[in-house]
């Protein structure tokens, strides 16, 4: 927040010092007795405190966590499918967009699914990742995402840092109505499942930045438009 | 948290009860031993002197300094909008952060104690003791309660009943100068240790805190010459009662009424006699300057402490010389007529232990407000402000005493002079206004509290 500094010399009053040093006590003491009497507000989204009585503006951070905004890149997840398995099709464009070259992926074949292969491996060296989102930009199967909300959690290990698919495929499973494994169907999924996973499926995003295939509430379209709205054009 | 208040008032009072009964108690064992001839005939007052060593300075003076240890840390984030040290738990509470006392003497007294090669060691050895021993030794003249009779403490008879109890350790007839005397040891103790450490920094801070502490041992000493004039004593203890006269209606003589210069005066020099910001010149931290930078675990454990408890002696002696002492101040014919003697005494106590404990969160609020000082204008704040200050306050007192011995016109001249300075503080300026808007928007009104909640809105002004 700018503002000026009144540069000005200063008046009797403040060459006097001495009031200006009880002005500051006073200032001081209302801090001090509004943090003591009154309880903090543990909201954890600390914009929305309450601060008229207690004006601690602190944060508890292991026990009170922010809520992260919409759009904010979190840990990688590999989105899975309803089945379990992992939406990726180990097609390498992530890790060929990874400037920071954190991801490592090893193919293999499926015998009994319309994809046809699969990561056997699928490692990212988090403390490698600069976080930058491409690898997000550049999935065609949006099989990996970073909606997580998850800050890096700490480790004592390097090799911690180092999530290979285990790890990495979990949330939420999403489906698409093009998947090949819903329009073609898949030995591998029993029939009323393909059919619940069919009724549950999302229309393919015509937009390949858009929310439905990115993080959830981020959208490039809508801050196109806000945008738009707000130079009033 | 008013709970909380009265809850102390409580347990100062009851402390000051504990004191009277405790010194009471050995007094009235000695008085015994004493008529029977045991115990190598030390008369009764020694018993009171060790239930006093053990009640005034290790409890009174070592608890308040180790817990201010925790208040500064729990104060100035209270002051600076944080919640401060609440990271021990106990059983899942912080307790205010005071299992922090715990967890810094352990890791003082079980740190390694490094010596520097080429220091000089028995200097380097004897520098915190010197540091520390002295402003001990300071509280032994407070008089924290008034004189009481054994047997208005204990329903006993006899020659033991008429033996004097006070919470008071040493009753000097050099009161004050015994003061300045022992205070001003304290500065072998930063010197040695700057000097002894054989260390450029140090010694360094150890010449700041040398400078800084002998001038400011002038003015000490000059503005309370004030407080002697006016009270015709040196005692600490006289001094108290005749804070309980008035001569200005129902208003009593508190030091600070007659002497409101002198009295602040006192307050700035005392202060900068502490180190403590914004005196702390001899620790200056950014330039790795200080007098104990060499000094480890306890050792410099000791010196830290030693601030802490130059603190609550300072608050002691302002109590005692300015506010009144164990005078209760408000309600003290009704309490004196309604209690019993032991009773009001412990109230007394109890209100010297109150106001102490007010003085010494003051003084933790001036450190987290002022920002320090440079070294020229401490220098020149000491002899071109306090020092000349403290000489026409003498000057002033002298005269009024003279031409008024019953104080009242001292006391007109004071009641004047804390007038004007309130006025002067109160008078509404072209500077506070905005200048206190921004820093105020700028510490806290950004968050869209109630109050400052224009603050976002108005970001581009």
């Amino acid at each position: 927040m700018p503002y000026t500094v009144d540069n000005r010399p200063p008046d009797l009053r403040e060459q006097m010092y001495f009031p200006e040093i009880l002005q500051g006590l006073k200032l001081a003491a209302r801090h001090f007795f509004k943090n003591l009497f009154f309880a903090r507000d543990p909201n954890p989204d600390f914009i929305e405190r309450d601060r008229s009585l207690n004006w601690v503006a602190t944060l508890q951070y292991p026990e009170e966590k922010v809520v992260y905004p919409p759009g904010y890149r979190g840990l990688h997840r590999l989105v899975p499918r309803e089945d379990g398995k992992a939406r990726c099709v180990a097609c390498y464009m992530c890790a060929t967009a990874c400037p920071a070259q954190c991801i490592y992926i090893e193919a293999g074949e499926y015998a009994d699914d319309p994809v046809e292969k699969y990561p056997v491996k699928f490692v990212i060296d988090e403390m490698r990742c600069i976080v930058c989102g491409f690898c997000v930009e550049a999935c065609p199967k949006d099989a990996i995402r970073m909606d997580s909300g998850e800050h890096a959690p700490p480790s004592y290990e390097r090799a911690a840092q180092i999530w290979d698919e285990k790890r990495l495929l979990r949330g939420p499973p999403v489906s698409y109505q093009a998947d090949p494994w819903l329009r073609r169907g898949s030995p591998s999924i029993p029939p009323e499942k393909l059919e619940e996973m069919r009724a549950r499926a999302k229309p393919f995003p015509t937009v390949a930045t858009d929310e439905a295939s990115q993080t959830p509430g981020f959208s490039v379209r809508a801050l196109a438009q806000e945008a738009k709205e707000r130079t009033g054009q | 948290m008013i709970i909380a208040l009265v809850g102390l008032a409580v347990a100062l009072i009851a402390l000051g009860a504990g004191g009277y009964l405790a010194a009471g108690g050995l007094a009235y064992a000695f008085g015994n031993a004493y008529l029977q001839g045991k115990w190598w005939g030390m008369p009764p007052s020694y018993g009171a002197a060790i239930a006093n060593v053990v009640v005034l300075l290790l409890v009174v003076v070592m608890v308040s300094a180790s817990l201010l240890s925790v208040a500064e840390r729990k104060w100035s984030a209270l002051i600076q909008d944080r919640i401060g040290a609440n990271r021990i738990l106990v059983g899942g509470n912080p307790l205010g952060g005071i299992p922090y006392l715990i967890a810094d003497a352990v890791k003082m007294l079980t740190k390694e104690r490094f010596q520097p090669d080429q220091a000089t060691k028995f200097l380097f050895n004897l520098a915190p003791v010197l540091a520390f021993a002295p402003i001990f030794a300071l509280f032994a003249i407070i008089p924290v309660g008034q004189p009481l009779d054994l047997g208005q403490i204990f329903a006993v008879q006899g020659p033991v009943a008429r033996v004097s109890i006070a919470l008071q350790l040493a009753n000097p007839d050099a009161g004050l100068l015994y003061l300045f005397a022992i205070s001003s040891l304290a500065v072998y103790g930063t010197s040695l240790a700057g000097w002894a450490s054989n260390n450029k920094l140090a010694l360094l801070g150890g010449v700041r805190a040398a400078s800084q502490m002998i001038s400011y041992e002038v003015s000490l000493g000059l503005s309370l010459v004030g407080t002697m004039l006016a009270y015709r004593t040196l005692r600490l203890e006289e001094m108290v009662v005749a804070q309980g006269y008035s001569s200005l209606g129902a208003i009593p003589n508190l030091g600070i009424l007659l002497q409101p210069v002198g009295f602040l005066i006192f307050f700035a020099s005392a202060f900068a006699e502490t180190k403590r910001a914004p005196f702390d010149l001899p620790e200056g931290e950014s330039e790795i300057v200080g007098y104990f930078i060499e000094y480890s675990g306890m050792q410099f454990g000791l010196m830290f402490l030693a601030e802490f408890v130059e603190i609550a002696i300072l608050s002691g002696v302002i109590t005692a010389v300015f506010l009144g002492g164990w005078h209760p101040i408000f309600f003290e014919e009704t309490l004196k007529l309604r209690l019993t003697p032991l009773a009001f005494a412990a109230v007394g106590a109890g209100a010297f232990l109150g106001k102490m404990v007010v003085l010494m969160w003051a003084q933790l609020l001036v450190r987290w407000v002022l920002p320090r000082f440079r070294y020229d204008q401490i220098q020149g704040l000491c002899w071109k402000i306090l020092l000349p200050g403290a000489l026409v306050n003498i000057f002033v007192t002298a005269a009024a005493v003279l031409l008024d011995p019953s104080l009242r016109l001292l006391a007109i001249i004071g009641v004047v002079e804390l007038i004007a300075i309130f006025t002067i503080t109160a008078a509404v300026g072209r500077a506070p206004a905005t200048a206190h808007g921004h820093g105020h928007d700028a510490a806290h009104g950004a968050h869209g509290a109630d109050a400052h909640g224009h603050a976002p809105a108005t970001a581009g002004h």
